[in-house]
């Protein structure tokens, strides 16, 4: 795995040969020796402050922290296993460790699981000498909503603030005091205001850092748990679900090197109420109102709707790999349709970019992880794919990567980036301004959703690429959308990225590309489509045109709804079939990388609820044209055909379709004329997305209500003044919004969130996540004169 | 010993020392003078024939510290004046600092110049309002006449010196921990390696010298080496300051040269303990160093051969505990001074002294147990050499070498439920400042 030399060591008489640099305890764990140790993490920085992973070194006069301690080559380790010195040390150490913690664990929500219970039973004297007073604090302190912290329990590992000045650079809590004294807090009148806040509950050894969504919910040993992938986004994170009594109580990380190391973001970890709320389960059809029926009679229906009719597929990002092969091949060999799309919004520059997306995994983790220069465009990584942001974040702190952020708005990675500012739509120019060249190291170029919409954008940031022999992707957003593409949900491209035409065994399918998803939804306003299928996806509050998405579900003749939840499309649904919640489900996500992660199910469906595979499957039987994938074994068999990398690790080339007109960034600039704003959205992590139903306390920590950012130049030439109400008015409708004047966003350019409490951001759009955009303030009359310069 | 040597104290009674004029009619900044004609390596040879010893209290020959720079990494070299003196019984700096500032700032320019550095520092001790007046006025004075700054002594050699004040922390005295408060972050220590030679101050080579130590550099530049070996032992050159407190008449600083018995100090300086007592015990080096009892007093008071007594120079800090003067409480109160001082970072420092503090409290106030000892033993085992810094080591020296002398008194205590001393007078209370040498600070500008 490492070029890095070998170094050779005996612990405890076993010899082992690590590459240099490894510290001893790492060394001691390739040979199954557990040293205590509540400090380390394999994550963190090696600190040396619990002192309890003491071991003999041969030649050194004082006892060893192997936490710290780098090997050598000939070293010789004893640990507490060959060590009556190292033995003593540790013991000593745990039993410092007890004298001032109270001994609740029947109360506190860490026992049974507490890595102090733990080492103290394998490492730790039988009994205290103690027995003075122990030191008290009142609890606990609620250092967000989210995180609360009783510090008479805490070990002072500083963990938690060296995760938060490492790994998420977001330094809202900090050691205070000194001596016993010593504790974590926070500056008063400040809470911890990181979306990642969660992680400093997980890696507590003890039970000092509790969540409020599970304090004194469960026992380790009354609940059961499983593994499977965060639905959230597409970063991929694999989970832990706890499920007590068939309800989720708990999401925790999985250690996965990979992937998301050990960490997950707060809407990951503490989003985990929607699968327990409003489920369906059971087929309904509309005879006038849903009444409850058999899955047999929602397909006759379906069927004789569909007979010598248009039939269209959306599909959203929660459906499995699997779920979304066999809605690809439903559409195409039964209902003989390449009217198919998972995507929001699109545009033919992305094709090829997608295609090669499609085929395999041009970027992983490891490469950002790896990269000398990563160029981030139209992504704002800790809102929309948050462990990204960390790993590119590491790649800075352990090398000095450099990150280059063109985007409108100043992001979260901004303390370790340069920003590039660009109007919307100006991507192109400014990425073929960076004048990177080549052989100044490994370049990764990750756009983001918002690229592919950009003129130009996708071709100049693959040309960048291709000209320092970089590697490009073209990241999504959703879980799985990545797995969608790999499955031809899109109406140009079938499985592994082939283009429609292209023969597939097995497959029947119209050798034209078919409709996008503005396309389908336009059509269906123009009744032009008989049966809308909608898996997983409510274009009401996804489409980025609510009022296309309101009249197209108007006028589409015969609406399916596919979904977990009865809040979904309740209102328009023709019939309605339940799907199983991802935790139910036995499967695969794709994340943004293109690596397929297996789920697992926790718990069986409610009702008459399954996987929509299941549901396509039999559908397809009803139809008459069996597919033929009854059994997981039998999708994955022609899944694995299908899907297998093309082209392997291939670099973005050159996109074959580009739309060949350069945009620019030109705004009106002639003389006396006032610049037109561009108004652009994308969501925050923390908002009123579906998946977030029921989850209070991170709404109440994270979630900000809708605003409206500006730079200074425009707000003054407008008259806004920062905290100001201003009405926001687009060619699609107008809201009034709370005004955040800032030097972070470009001039020209104005960002709305996507989804916050008081806007849904596509009521002012068109059909695109930019738009033309007037502002004006609300109670202060317009400066006179605002025309001259 | 009145006509014993005087280096670093020899302008101490000479009114008006303290000030820029004092200064330069006593020889002052003859020796940046000479320094700045010379190439630096020949500065650090000097300093590292002279034999020089950090009187910080670990001894580390200053030369051959200097010596660790690296060259030419592309990184600025800073030199960090360590004047955060804490450790209970030690008050050599404040007075050199208050007595004769510009001696202080004209060692700092030298070795800034020896190793290469242009902006050096001064980490002041917080609690030392008086010794950062007079420094901030001597840095002032220095500048006004380009002792400091740009084109220093005439020469074509840029130094700087900044002074920062602490803010109340002996673990601040701990060079890395110093190097952290420094930058502007919590005062706890660093790992190591790196060391401050190497990734020091903002990650930079870094020199880190005591008051003392950069005190006695000017007169090794512009005496020679060999002037400063014919004083003290071969191992231990020089002369050094000793502040003697505790149950003596005459509490103050006294310089003598390294090797001078103990008994001399204390008795013939310091005037012994009054009343005409004995000694019941003694400490060479400051709080952290191990007691020592009376028959150890004819000790040359020199780093070999304190240690071959069973303890350490430290800081040449002796203080003296006379046949009135109750161990135990000597050492709990030594104890809640580590306790209070403990920065928090690793758990045998943060908990292992809380929990003797609490032992001790008991066996002084009532409640002690016999087997409170063996277990005080072993709680002080489990601090020592396996704290993150010395620290650590230091804080058990009170309780460790007070049950290894004195176990009679502990288990007295135990017996008598609590302090068979209570109706004597104790420990010498607040010592008057008096200084050991002639001359007296100022009248209104003493600092209580």
């Amino acid at each position: 795995m490492s070029d890095q030399p070998l170094v050779g060591l005996t612990i405890d008489g076993k010899h082992v040969s690590v590459p240099e640099g490894t510290l001893i305890i790492r060394a001691a764990e390739r040979l199954g020796i557990e040293v205590p140790r509540f400090c380390d993490h394999p994550y963190l920085e090696p600190v040396g402050a619990c002192r309890t992973c003491l071991v003999e070194v041969e030649g050194q006069r004082k006892l060893t922290t192997s936490c710290t301690t780098p090997v050598a080559e000939g070293m010789v380790v004893r640990t507490q296993h060959t060590s009556e010195d190292a033995a003593k040390g540790q013991r000593g150490q745990l039993e410092f460790l007890l004298i001032n913690h109270p001994l609740d664990c029947p109360v506190c929500d860490r026992g049974g699981e507490c890595p102090l219970q733990d080492q103290t039973l394998a490492f730790g004297p039988g009994e205290s000498r103690y027995i003075d007073p122990k030191r008290v604090y009142q609890k606990p302190i609620e250092l967000l909503p989210l995180v609360l912290l009783d510090r008479e329990r805490c070990v002072l590992c500083a963990r938690c603030t060296r995760f938060c000045d490492q790994v998420s650079g977001e330094r809202f809590i900090e050691l205070f005091e000194r001596g016993a004294a010593e504790q974590v807090s926070i500056a008063p009148g400040e809470d911890f205001g990181s979306p990642f806040s969660g992680n400093t509950v997980q890696i507590c050894p003890v039970g000092a850092l509790t969540s409020s969504t599970y304090r004194f919910v469960a026992r380790p040993f009354d609940v059961s748990s499983e593994d499977t992938v965060c639905p959230h986004c597409a970063s991929g994170c694999t989970l832990r679900v706890d499920v007590r009594r068939g309800e989720v109580v708990r999401h925790l990380a999985r250690d996965n090197p990979d992937v998301n190391e050990t960490w997950l973001c707060d809407k990951g970890r503490y989003a985990f109420r929607f699968p327990d709320r409003d489920r369906l389960d059971t087929p309904m059809l509309r005879v006038p109102g849903l009444e409850p029926v058999s899955y047999g009679e929602v397909f006759a229906a379906i069927r004789e709707r569909s007979e010598g009719g248009r039939v269209a597929f959306l599909g959203g990002g929660r459906l499995t790999d699997e779920d979304n092969f066999a809605m690809s091949k439903l559409a195409r060999t039964v209902f003989d349709t390449n009217d198919i799309d998972h995507r929001m919004v699109s545009s033919p520059e992305g094709l090829a970019a997608e295609r090669n997306a499609a085929a395999g995994m041009p970027v992983t983790y490891a490469d950002v992880e790896r990269a000398a220069t990563i160029v981030v465009a139209g992504l704002d990584t800790r809102e929309e794919l948050p462990i990204l942001h960390l790993r590119i974040r590491k790649a800075v702190r352990k090398h000095g990567a450099r990150v280059i952020d063109v985007a409108p708005r100043r992001t979260p990675l901004a303390d370790v980036a340069e920003h590039v500012p660009c109007a919307p739509g100006a991507e192109a120019a400014a990425l073929g301004d960076l004048g990177l060249a080549e052989g100044d190291g490994e370049t990764v170029v990750i756009a983001g959703p918002r690229l592919a919409e950009s003129r130009g954008g996708i071709e100049a940031a693959t040309g960048l690429a291709s000209r320092v022999s970089g590697r490009f992707t073209l990241v999504p957003r959703r879980a799985n959308d990545r797995g969608a593409l790999r499955a031809g949900v899109h109406p140009a491209l079938l499985p592994g990225g082939h283009p429609v035409g292209e023969a597939i065994e097995g497959w029947t399918a119209p050798g034209e590309p078919g409709r996008d998803t503005r396309a389908i939804l336009e059509a269906a306003a123009n009744r032009e489509i008989d049966v809308l299928f909608l898996a997983g996806v409510d274009p009401l509050t996804d489409f980025p045109d609510a009022d296309l998405a309101r009249r197209a579900l108007a006028n589409a003749r015969f609406r399916v709804v596919i979904d977990i939840s009865r809040a979904a499309l309740a209102g328009y649904a023709d019939a309605v079939l339940p799907a199983a919640a991802f935790l139910e489900k036995d499967g695969h996500f794709t994340d943004w990388e293109g690596r397929g992660q297996r789920m697992r199910p926790v718990r069986q469906p409610p009702g008459l609820a399954r996987p929509e595979w299941q549901i396509f499957q039999e559908l397809s039987e009803a139809m008459g044209k069996d597919m033929g994938l009854t059994t997981l074994d039998a999708l994955h068999e022609e899944m694995g055909s299908l899907l297998s990398s093309q082209d392997g690790k291939e670099g973005g080339g050159s996109p074959e379709e580009v739309l060949s007109q350069r945009a620019g960034g030109e705004r009106g600039s002639d003389e006396g004329e006032p610049p037109t704003l561009t108004l652009f959205t994308y969501p925050l992590l923390v908002d009123e997305g579906r998946l977030s139903v029921d989850a209070g306390e991170l709404k109440e920590a994270l979630e900000e209500p809708a605003f409206v950012e500006l730079n200074p130049a425009d707000a003054e030439r407008l008259g806004i003044a920062d905290g100001g109400t201003v009405r926001v008015k687009t060619e699609r409708g107008e809201t009034e919004l709370p005004a955040r004047v800032t030097d972070g966003i470009a001039e020209g350019a104005v960002f709305v969130p996507w989804n916050q409490p008081g806007l849904r951001a596509n009521t002012l759009l068109a059909g695109s996540l930019t738009t033309a955009v007037t502002l004006e303030p609300v109670g202060a009359p317009a400066m006179a004169g605002e025309e001259t310069s | 010993m009145a006509d014993a040597p005087r280096v670093t104290t020899g302008r101490w009674g000479i009114d008006g020392a303290d000030t820029i004029e004092g200064y330069l009619e006593h020889d002052g900044y003859e020796g940046l003078k000479k320094a700045v004609s010379m190439p630096p390596d020949e500065i650090i040879d000097e300093v590292k024939a002279s034999g020089l010893r950090g009187r910080g209290g670990a001894g580390f020959p200053t030369g051959a510290k200097w010596g660790f720079i690296p060259k030419d990494t592309g990184k600025p070299v800073y030199v960090c004046c360590n004047a955060d003196e804490g450790e209970p019984g030690t008050f050599k700096d404040r007075e050199l600092m208050e007595r004769d500032p510009h001696q202080l700032i004209e060692g700092i320019a030298i070795t800034s110049y020896a190793v290469g550095c242009t902006q050096a520092f001064i980490y002041m001790r917080g609690e030392f309002l008086e010794p950062a007046r007079r420094i901030e006025r001597a840095l002032a004075e220095a500048y006004d006449r380009s002792y400091l700054g740009k084109n220093v002594a005439g020469s074509k050699v840029s130094i700087d010196i900044v002074m920062h004040r602490g803010a109340g922390s002996y673990e601040c005295g701990e060079e890395t921990a110093l190097l952290e408060s420094l930058e502007g972050k919590r005062g706890q220590p660093r790992l190591r390696p790196p060391f401050p030679a190497v990734e020091g101050l903002y990650g930079s080579p870094t020199v880190i010298n005591n008051v003392e130590t950069l005190a006695t550099v000017p007169h090794i530049v512009r005496n020679g080496a060999g002037w400063f070996t014919g004083m003290g032992t071969e191992k231990s050159p020089g002369t050094k300051i000793f502040c003697v407190s505790g149950a003596v008449e005459r509490p103050g600083n006294y310089e003598a040269p390294l090797g001078t018995p103990a008994r001399v100090i204390i008795d013939e300086l310091a005037g012994g303990v009054p009343g005409g007592k004995q000694v019941k015990a003694w400490v060479p080096g400051g709080s952290s160093t191990p007691f020592l009892t009376p028959e150890l007093l004819d000790t040359p008071m020199d780093f070999e051969s304190i240690q071959a007594a069973g303890s350490l120079l430290g800081t040449g800090a002796i203080v003296v505990l006379g046949e009135d003067d109750c161990i135990v409480e000597a050492v709990l109160r030594w104890l809640q001074f580590y306790a209070h001082e403990s920065c928090g970072k690793c758990t045998p420092c943060r908990e292992g002294t809380w929990w003797l503090v609490k032992v001790l409290h008991r066996m002084e106030n009532g409640g002690g147990r016999m087997e409170d000892l063996p277990i005080m033993d072993d709680v002080g085992d489990n601090i020592l050499f396996k704290s993150f810094c010395a620290f650590g080591d230091g804080a058990v020296s009170p309780i460790l070498s007070g049950l290894r002398h004195f176990r009679d008194e502990f288990e007295r205590h135990v017996e008598a439920n609590g302090c068979p001393y209570k109706d004597r007078p104790v420990l010498a209370a607040a010592t008057p400042r008096t200084g050991g040498a002639e001359g007296t600070i100022p009248a209104g500008e003493v600092i209580p």
